[in-house]
């Protein structure tokens, strides 16, 4: 089991029942992914599921929890599967029958002027400062970007004492409005609702739609007005001093470890990486379950219901058609989600040709229109051999989509499924040191 | 009652709590420029917070590309922007 | 240009020097290729421009006017692909008699040595391994950024007259009288009464399709590739095991030790030759193989993190010698191919040779040993 988040907590948990030995490895000290990230205890809505299930997971028999374990790469033993994972400065690995990929996902970024400066980040990393490790990023700041999950963020800085000077959601709740049967199936999202309105209330936030930061710069965040395709409004922009821009537009499943595996991926409907799997969360690889955002961005809640089936299914279990009822359930407002926040190509407009596109490398949106219009690139793939852009130390993690998109929006040719496909795997899920790497021969 | 413990940034004395990110010790005494990029000297700092960007990277005791949001900050600890 | 003098199939570095010397020769050029710029093996190289791992013969006198050419190339075209006259370090890690031996003949053929003791070897190479006492450095060799030479190169041959055409498979070469008058692809077709397959690994897929034969098949290779870091490394550096894995014909995995600097901070290690088809899944064991040859030259290395690798396909003659000349049955039809893991280097060499061919003039050398005449007999 491969990351102790919710979809692989709840898979650990449910395959425990019947005794199947399970070892739960995570990379952090702590178990919960970034949904439940805490210090001593989690916060925040409907907290006690997040300590409910620890308490379950770690009371298991037959669960081994493995903390501080990175998982580098795995590979086929015949009918095993070996884990390779760093542990404490050296190599291991871990031989299983069968394998259950949770390792969840990170926040998706767009570029706009400035966006490299200090006091610019996710809304992710202002939470895991704040959740993980007691610290607020800024005193003064804008939440950003689209999605739900803006609300957690603005509402726990709130509540930790820092001023939200702006709340800007470029898509309006108004659109929820295209999900009717997913809100009806989903009542208990309208309580969660309620819960972060009145923390917004609370401290007089109020959200602005159709709104994005466009620039950022010495701590001068720039919002635009900006329409349905997200290109900027002639109506003016507003300038405002803050400390912290966190800035988020959904979430990007890393799918290195499965596609390590060679199990089989498709493009999500919002463009998203993400792998085939059956009613049983199986793979296309035998022995080889997935859950969690990697089998498309959903949320918590679908995350426990797959990691729920997959936990029972690879440990013989029976799944109960409640389980298949909720994950529906789940799935609808999960389309809905995506329904509700897209995020669309007007984008490419903020950026100026000075505008740093892949952060590792220091890539501006000008050299990789150079190596399109001078040097002839055709896709990102030749645009990177040629720029660097994704060759940095992500590897492509956080630029490779946008330098895409970018290259298709000069050549106006629609980015394919197998380039963002290809951009999207990477032949070692972690770093591993030549030490490390050289060590682990002949003696795993 | 957390321990406090100290560590060094850049050679100055830095103060946090046991158990704290070396990002996050550094981002609560407003140390925010982590670190310069290579090519054009742009300061950098936390970004994703998750050790997915690698742009709080940090030499830690000597071994470069840290990611600074990830390690803990332990006492004694030597953590400089370049090697 | 669908009357060009010539045709060019293959943009990688090797079509993209022949395309240039033609086209600074007068002649009007199209380049094809069937991906973009650098999509085969130019697209997997590590730039190497090498006189120090090649063996008195016609290999080394095509390499030592091949390296002088990419300067002038660089002066032609601009400084815009990172050559660098970086110069190659060879160490010898148990007998240094062969590598001896080698660079005295060697240096009776143009090339320039200088024999190292520890104390010279450790001042090229301050974080080589203190055991290692033995090597010859060699000046001549240089590197470069292979994808972006290939690019700017075809840049060049475009901006004086010639054309570039993405994206167009060739699907039929059609000889009329045992020549060459043109061919079909994917994007058209195009008549021409010369034709120069520069498609690499795949060169004898595309001498089929002219009903011509070449053996020329894959060799794969994995390289990988570090974090940037301080800069640990000043040269080239290889163990001498390097040139005889080169010349050997064993369809086993062979693993030597190459490790470099790039511009960009990041090291280059290699080096891993097998004969797998066109395989290219990844394979752990390998990478940990190069790895440990790696940080037992350079063990500041343990400490470097990996951050990718990613494997590419030489393409290779059952000799080990490149193949540069006329078709032996078809007129017209020119092949620079089957360069193996020397193909960066060799390129505008090879360009040379195939232009003066052409153009029916006295080359620099006897280009004979590359001809593909030699396999003219082989028809089974």
């Amino acid at each position: 089991m491969i990351g102790a988040g919710p979809a692989g907590l709840a898979a650990a948990e449910a395959a425990s029942r019947n005794g199947t030995e399970v070892a739960l490895l995570d990379a952090s000290s702590r178990m919960g992914g970034q949904y439940w990230r805490h210090r001593t205890r989690v916060t925040g809505y409907r907290s006690e599921r997040g300590d409910t299930l620890f308490a379950k997971v770690l009371a298991a028999d037959s669960v081994t929890y493995i903390s501080e374990a990175t998982v580098w790469s795995a590979q086929r033993d015949g009918d095993l599967i070996r884990v390779n994972y760093l542990q404490g400065g050296s190599e291991s690995s871990l031989i299983a029958e069968k394998v259950i990929l949770a390792t969840g996902a990170y926040d998706r970024t767009l570029p706009f002027p400035g966006w490299d400066q200090p006091g610019s980040m996710t809304p992710g990393a202002a939470q895991s400062l704040l959740k993980g490790q007691g610290v607020l990023a800024g005193k003064r700041i804008i939440v950003a970007g689209t999605g739900p999950f803006l609300l957690p963020v603005a509402t726990g800085f709130a509540e930790a004492g820092a001023e939200i000077v702006g709340l800007f959601d470029a898509n309006s709740p108004l659109r929820w409005a295209l999900s009717p049967k997913a809100l009806l199936e989903n009542i208990s999202k309208f309580a969660e609702l309620l819960y972060y309105a009145q923390l917004l209330r609370k401290h007089s936030i109020t959200p602005r739609f159709g709104r994005a930061v466009t620039a950022f710069n010495d701590g001068v965040a720039t919002i635009s007005r900006i329409n349905p395709n997200f290109a900027i409004k002639e109506d003016g922009s507003e300038s405002v001093q803050v400390d912290v821009v966190a800035v988020g537009w959904g979430f990007v499943p890393d799918v290195s470890l499965g596609g390590i595996l060679g199990c089989s991926q498709r493009v999500d409907s919002d463009g998203t990486v993400i792998f085939d799997v059956d009613k049983n969360q199986q793979s296309s690889q035998p022995h080889i379950w997935i859950v969690g955002e990697a089998t498309g961005i959903g949320g918590a809640d679908l995350s426990l219901i797959e990691g729920e089936i997959a936990g029972l299914a690879a440990s013989g279990q029976k799944i109960e058609k409640s389980h298949l009822l909720e994950r529906i359930r789940k799935q609808r407002f999960a389309d809905a989600l995506k329904r509700t926040y897209p995020v669309r190509d007007g984008w490419r407009n903020w950026i100026s040709p000075s505008t740093i596109i892949c952060r590792c490398e220091e890539v501006t949106s000008q050299e990789i229109r150079d190596s399109v219009s001078e040097l002839g690139a055709e896709d990102s793939r030749t645009s990177k051999l040629f720029t660097r852009a994704g060759m940095g130390l992500c590897q492509g993690r956080m630029c490779s989509r946008n330098v895409s998109e970018i290259v298709s929006g000069i050549t106006q040719c629609a980015v394919v499924d197998g380039e963002r496909i290809a951009a999207s795997n990477r032949p070692t899920a972690a770093p591993i040191s030549l030490g490390q790497l050289a060590d682990g021969k002949n003696s795993l | 009652m957390t321990q406090s413990i100290s560590f060094t940034f850049n050679g100055s004395a830095i103060e946090c709590e046991e158990g704290q990110s070396i990002a996050a010790a550094l981002i609560a005494v407003d140390e925010r420029n982590l670190r310069s990029t290579r090519f054009g000297n742009e300061p950098r700092s936390i970004f994703c917070g998750i050790g997915i960007c690698f742009d709080c990277v940090v030499a830690v005791n000597g071994v470069a590309n840290q990611r600074s949001c990830l390690i803990e900050a332990q006492e004694g600890m030597k953590v400089e922007s370049a090697l | 240009m669908s009357n060009p003098d010539a045709i060019v199939i293959g943009a990688g570095i090797v079509g993209a020097s022949c395309a240039l010397s033609l086209t600074n020769a007068g002649l009007n050029v199209l380049v094809i290729d069937r991906g973009a710029v650098s999509s085969g093996t130019t697209g997997a190289g590590e730039g190497n421009i090498l006189v120090s791992d090649k063996d008195p013969g016609p290999e080394l006198t095509l390499a030592l006017h091949s390296r002088n050419l990419w300067f002038e190339m660089q002066d032609d075209v601009g400084d815009s692909f990172e050559l660098e006259a970086k110069g190659g370090v060879v160490v010898a890690r148990r007998d240094d008699a062969p590598l001896m031996k080698l660079a005295t003949e060697q240096s009776h053929h143009g090339v320039t040595i200088e024999k190292c003791n520890q104390v010279r070897l450790h001042e090229l190479e301050p974080y080589l391994h203190p055991d290692i006492s033995s090597g010859v450095f060699y000046p001549q060799d240089a590197q470069c950024q292979p994808m972006l030479a290939a690019a700017h190169v075809i840049r060049a041959v475009v901006q004086r007259g010639g054309a570039f055409i993405s994206q167009a498979k060739v699907t039929r070469i059609c000889v009329e009288n045992g020549a060459v008058t043109g061919m079909e692809t994917s994007r058209g077709t195009f008549n021409a009464p010369i034709i120069v397959n520069a498609t690499g690994t795949w060169a004898g897929e595309l001498a089929q399709l002219a009903g011509s034969h070449l053996p020329i098949a894959p060799r794969k290779g994995f390289i990988l590739v570090t974090e940037p870091t301080k800069k640990y490394i000043f040269h080239k550096v290889y163990d001498s095991d390097y040139v005889a894995n080169v010349a050997s014909s064993d369809a086993d995995l062979q693993t030597s030790t190459v490790v470099e600097g790039t511009r960009s901070g990041t090291i280059l290690i290699g080096a891993s030759r097998e004969r797998v088809g066109f395989d290219g899944s990844m394979n752990y064991e390998i990478l940990r193989t190069l790895a440990a040859q790696a940080t037992s030259l350079f063990p500041v290395l343990r400490e470097v993190a990996l951050l990718r690798a990613y494997r590419g396909f030489r393409p290779y003659a059952p000799d080990h010698l490149p193949v540069i000349g006329e078709d032996a049955n078809v007129k017209g039809l020119w092949h620079s191919a089957g360069h193996e893991g020397a193909g960066i280097g060799l390129a505008p060499g090879s360009a040379a040779l195939i232009t003066d061919a052409i153009l029916g003039r006295e080359s620099f050398m006897d280009g004979s040993a590359f001809s593909p005449q030699r396999f003219a007999t082989v028809r089974v």
